[in-house]
């Protein structure tokens, strides 16, 4: 006999074109592993593409203050007084007009969400030019700014895809207020895409705001400002805010979703046990077919080790069929799928399904995982399969 | 002996792949009994509704204001029997990150539109003399051991309490239960009086009006009354059954019953296959067998109800094994579960829904191989060996 | 005809086809069995005596011609009638004796008492017999892998004969046996024969099974070749 190696061969060969023989058995295991990766990746694409949408929105550069406890910019108060001592603070960059601070509003109205035709709240942003210029990536896409002291509002690539009736040159109804919408922006496929933005100072009369904001955003040079800036808000009695990186702000924004990548792990976790239990069958089921060939291949001095890997390469191959079967099915269907939810601001967050390469080999794992565990019981069998059995009767 | 000696007999002749396939279908119910559990919990407050109860809002958006005098405006109107005005009051204990859903509101009224919320007369009436009393739901108190008497720093992550700080000293007065078991009692309700008179805001306002109506019959009536009313001021509204406005904001959240209905179905149709393969083999393998009985006189039928009846019975082994098991889960869940996600209870109707799918998925993995064994032809069968 | 006559067959022809070609295997076959006999049937295999076997037995039916038990016909019968009329009239004995391997012996035998309206009481009395008449009343309880395959065949004449039908029919039932343990279940067959009056047809490939027969008659290409003088 051959080395080691060239037995396995042997035997894996033969196993493998013997599959057409047991080929219901073995399709059933391929599906039941392609579903399982398939509604793994479904989860974590979902979660990938949420929390990509928020961490990216985020500056290192801009700390943004919000109310101490507020958690998010939605329940945030900062009067007109508190923003001018901010402007104070160290580590603020200065440009020919003073300060590179921008105080915002941030008020929900409803709009018509496309999937659903039901009302869903769409945050509307009071901003001003600083504040536009101080987002990455941002650009008027299509029409123009809105002016400052007008009716006029600009409306995010996100919303524009989600929801109904905000298409350049359309007015809409905010209770008594109609708006027009004088442009389109995108920023990157982040979640300022998600937004409607208007002129601050007209939010503010509109919506009985007086002269306080929401939050404050301040331009730093580097992220290691920051420390200056929280040591500056800490010392002053007046300032009762929160300050961080805006990076950091919707970092921890992204992590809402994460509960869904668990969701997915547990369920998927749950179904492959299931299909483990199927490919288990599918598996025991091939050694018992093939019982007098392998006693025949042992009896003519085949070692029982090349039985077992024979029978453990076998589960494995139909299991990466079906894990490659479920991302290509799941990479088709899911990936860039819009979708938008409620996210930490009470707001709906649109965002787009993300299958990225460290996601697939989360599949191929689960997929090699059912492979193995449901090739290995079967091919201690098939390796304690008495010889005797080859001289046995058919009956 | 009898026929069910027999289906008990081939059914159990392969213990290892009897245990196998049982625990895949056991998973397929595990996971049907769950995730339909969910559902349901999340929508609770669309179930649990009062048909004549109605929502009024800003028209802007829920979370935007209404002016106090609309109260007694629209408690004027025709058909209305009580209103409660509510705020949001934005309530965490200690941390921001323990949120507790808090409201303030008009006692009086409060319990009125909310038969549901159930408490004692004596709770009742010291909660209304106390105007620091707050009612807590009996799901808050389970979780951070409050007692009635017990003072509590109830901090905002919204207002800022005039006297300084984001909080407030609130006593328990009362500990409220559901009068149903799916109704939630994660939250808690406190005096709206004590509210604005200790917020730095300021204002005549309330967050929303929560109203009955004599007649679910009148609901519609009435909201369009209302929001007529209402339609030339400067806050204009939108009124809308509970039911309808715990819709929307549910599906806020995304398609969960789409999302729902992938997992059970995938779950279902892999376990379909896993079972269905597996019976197919099963009654191939024992093709010599179904021969030999037909030989012996049982009748094609009397064969084909055997080995139906033998997978419903697998189908049911497995099946009550995984909605017993999503039964403990979901009772061992629903204490852990119960500040965040309340009504967890797993229903009869997703029990007898289940039930029904453990039948189908009987039938369906027992029709084929059943036929199968119909049709054998004695003369084949044995010449095939 | 008179009542001493079993089984009539008259111009029984059969045929099937297999692919394109059509296979002949009777071409008007006549043959009478009377009651009481012990015929044993021969012949190199495709000369139709499996076939025979079969059509008599009621689990196959002829091309064409009359099949007359106890002056009926059988082959008018629905396939659920002749499931009945099996219960009601034949045992059968195969050469791999063909029982269910998670039943015990005791099990085995009442398998066709579960097509009768027997009590229970008289099931367990009817097995007990037939598991005495075998000699395996004290294996009652043991499954078939645990029986050699003298035994298994024995249990599998027990359940033959349990329900006290008229008619054995035997497939090679010495087939897979060695020779001293088909002699045993040759003199066991001979002894129903004898003792109890049943009719046997025995179809065989070993002439010194044959011998055990009151006659033997020889097929050869659907046709029997030498007649005997008895029938």
């Amino acid at each position: 006999m051959g080395s080691i190696f060239s037995q396995i061969s042997a035997v894996v060969a033969m196993n493998i074109r013997s599959l057409p023989q047991r080929f219901w058995m073995s399709l059933a295991m391929v599906i039941a592993s392609a579903v399982v990766v398939a509604i793994l990746l479904a989860f974590l694409a979902m979660a990938k593409g949420f929390s990509a949408t928020l961490d990216s929105a985020g500056s290192e550069n801009v700390a943004i203050f919000t109310r101490e406890g507020s958690a998010a910019e939605l329940n945030s108060v900062i009067s007109r007084d508190q923003v001018n001592i901010i402007e104070t603070a160290p580590g603020v960059v200065k440009d020919e007009n003073g300060p590179v601070i921008s105080p915002e509003l941030y008020v929900i109205v409803d709009g018509i969400k496309k999937s659903s035709q039901t009302e869903a709240n769409i945050p509307l942003r009071g901003i001003d030019e600083r504040g536009f210029a101080m987002r990455k990536n941002v650009q008027i896409t299509d029409g123009r700014m809105f002016t400052p002291g007008t009716n006029e509002m600009i409306v995010g690539a996100g919303i524009l895809r989600e929801f109904d009736g905000f298409a350049l040159g359309e007015e809409v109804r905010f209770g008594k207020v109609i708006w027009k919408v004088v442009g389109v922006f995108s920023t990157g496929g982040n979640v300022f895409e998600s937004e409607l933005w208007a002129d601050v100072k007209v939010l503010q009369s509109l919506y009985n705001r007086g002269s306080s904001y929401q939050t404050a955003r301040v331009q730093m040079s580097s992220p290691n400002d920051l420390e200056a800036v929280r040591k500056f808000v800490a010392d002053d009695p007046r300032l009762n805010l929160d300050v961080e990186t805006e990076e950091a702000y919707f970092k921890a924004q992204g992590k809402q979703l994460s509960y869904m990548a668990y969701f997915g792990w547990i369920i998927s976790s749950i179904m492959a046990l299931g299909a483990l239990a199927g490919a288990l069958n599918t598996m025991y089921t091939s050694v018992a077919e093939r019982a007098r060939e392998i006693a025949t291949l042992r009896a003519i001095g085949f070692s029982s080790l090349s039985a077992f890997v024979g029978t453990i390469v076998e589960a494995l191959v139909l299991a990466a069929i079906g894990g490659a079967f479920g991302s290509i099915v799941a990479f088709l269907l899911f990936d860039g799928l819009n979708a938008s939810t409620l996210g930490g601001s009470f707001t709906q967050v649109v965002f787009s399904f993300e299958m990225t390469g460290d996601l697939f080999i989360q599949g191929g794992i689960i997929a090699l995982m059912i492979g193995f565990l449901s090739g290995f019981f079967p091919a201690f069998r098939a390796a304690r399969l008495p010889v005797i059995v080859a001289f046995r009767n058919a009956a | 002996m009898s026929d069910i000696y027999l289906i008990f007999k081939n059914l159990t002749r392969k213990p290892l792949r009897l245990f196998l396939t049982c625990f895949a279908i056991m998973v397929a119910f595990l996971i049907f009994g769950v995730v339909t559990t969910l559902k349901d919990a999340l929508n609770s407050g669309i179930e649990l509704s009062a048909d004549n109860r109605l929502v009024v809002v800003n028209s802007i958006n829920f979370t935007q204001p209404l002016p106090y005098a609309y109260v007694n405006k629209v408690k004027a109107i025709e058909g209305v029997k009580d209103v409660v005005h509510m705020n949001w009051f934005g309530g965490y204990y200690q941390e921001p990150a323990n949120q507790l859903v808090t409201m303030a509101v008009d006692p009086e009224n409060y319990l009125k539109v909310y038969e549901e919320v159930v408490l004692s007369d004596a709770e009742r009436d010291s909660w209304f003399r106390n105007q620091r009393g707050m009612l807590i739901g009996r799901a808050i108190a389970d979780a951070y051991g409050w007692k009635v008497g017990d003072i509590i720093p109830m901090s905002s992550n919204i207002f800022s309490n005039r006297e300084g700080g984001h909080t407030w000293e609130m006593e328990v007065s009362g500990i409220f239960d559901g009068r149903d078991e799916q109704f939630g009692t994660n939250f808690a309700v406190f005096h709206y009086k004590y509210f604005m008179e200790t917020q730095t805001f300021g204002g005549d306002w309330v967050g929303w009006l929560t109203l009955t109506t004599d007649d679910p019959a009148l609901n519609e009536q009435v909201a369009k009354t209302i929001d007529e009313e209402f339609a030339n001021s400067e806050a204009q509204t939108d009124t809308s059954t509970e039911k309808a406005f715990n819709k929307a904001f549910i599906e806020q959240i995304g398609n969960i019953g789409l999302m729902i209905f992938g997992i059970v179905f995938t779950a279902f149709f892999t376990i379909l296959l896993v079972v269905g393969n597996t019976m197919i083999l099963a009654v191939r393998e024992r093709t010599g067998e179904i021969a030999t009985l037909k030989t012996l006189g049982f009748t094609a039928k009397r064969i084909f109800t055997m080995i139906l009846a033998e997978s419903m019975l697998l189908a049911f082994i497995g099946g009550l094994a995984g909605l017993g098991l999503a039964y403990m889960i979901v009772e061992g869940a629903k204490a852990f579960l119960a500040q965040f996600l309340p009504g967890l209870v797993l229903s009869d109707t997703v029990a007898l829904q289940a039930v029904g799918f453990m039948a189908l998925l009987g039938l369906v993995t027992g029709l084929v191989p059943a036929i199968n064994a119909y049709k054998l032809n004695i003369v084949t069968a044995f010449s095939r060996r | 005809m008179t009542d001493n006559i079993l089984f009539d067959l008259k111009g029984v022809h059969k045929s099937f086809t297999r692919g394109k070609e059509t296979i002949k295997i009777f071409d008007g076959l006549d043959m009478q069995i009377k009651k009481g006999d012990f015929l044993a049937i021969m012949g190199p295999s495709g000369s139709g005596k499996t076939t025979l076997l079969n059509m008599l037995g009621g689990v196959d039916q002829p091309t064409s011609g009359e099949v007359l038990f106890d002056g009926s016909r059988v082959d008018t019968l629905s396939e659920g009638q002749l499931s009945k009329w099996r219960a009601n009239n034949i045992g059968f004995i195969f050469q791999f004796y063909n029982l269910m391997p998670m039943l015990s012996a005791a099990r085995n035998v009442e398998l066709p008492l579960l097509l009768t309206n027997l009590s229970k009481k008289d099931r367990k009395n009817s097995v007990e017999t037939a598991l005495k008449l075998v000699e395996l009343a004290d294996r009652a309880s043991h499954l078939p892998k645990e029986m050699s395959g003298g035994q298994q065949q024995r249990v599998a004449i027990a359940r033959a004969i349990v329900s006290d039908p008229k008619l054995l029919l035997c497939d090679e039932p010495t087939g897979d046996l060695d020779r001293h343990t088909a002699d045993e279940i040759l003199e066991m067959l001979q002894l129903l024969n004898e003792k109890f009056g049943k009719t046997i047809v025995m179809v065989t490939h070993d002439p010194s099974a044959a011998k055990y027969a009151k006659r033997t008659l020889h097929l050869d290409k659907g046709e029997f070749v030498e007649k005997d003088l008895a029938a």
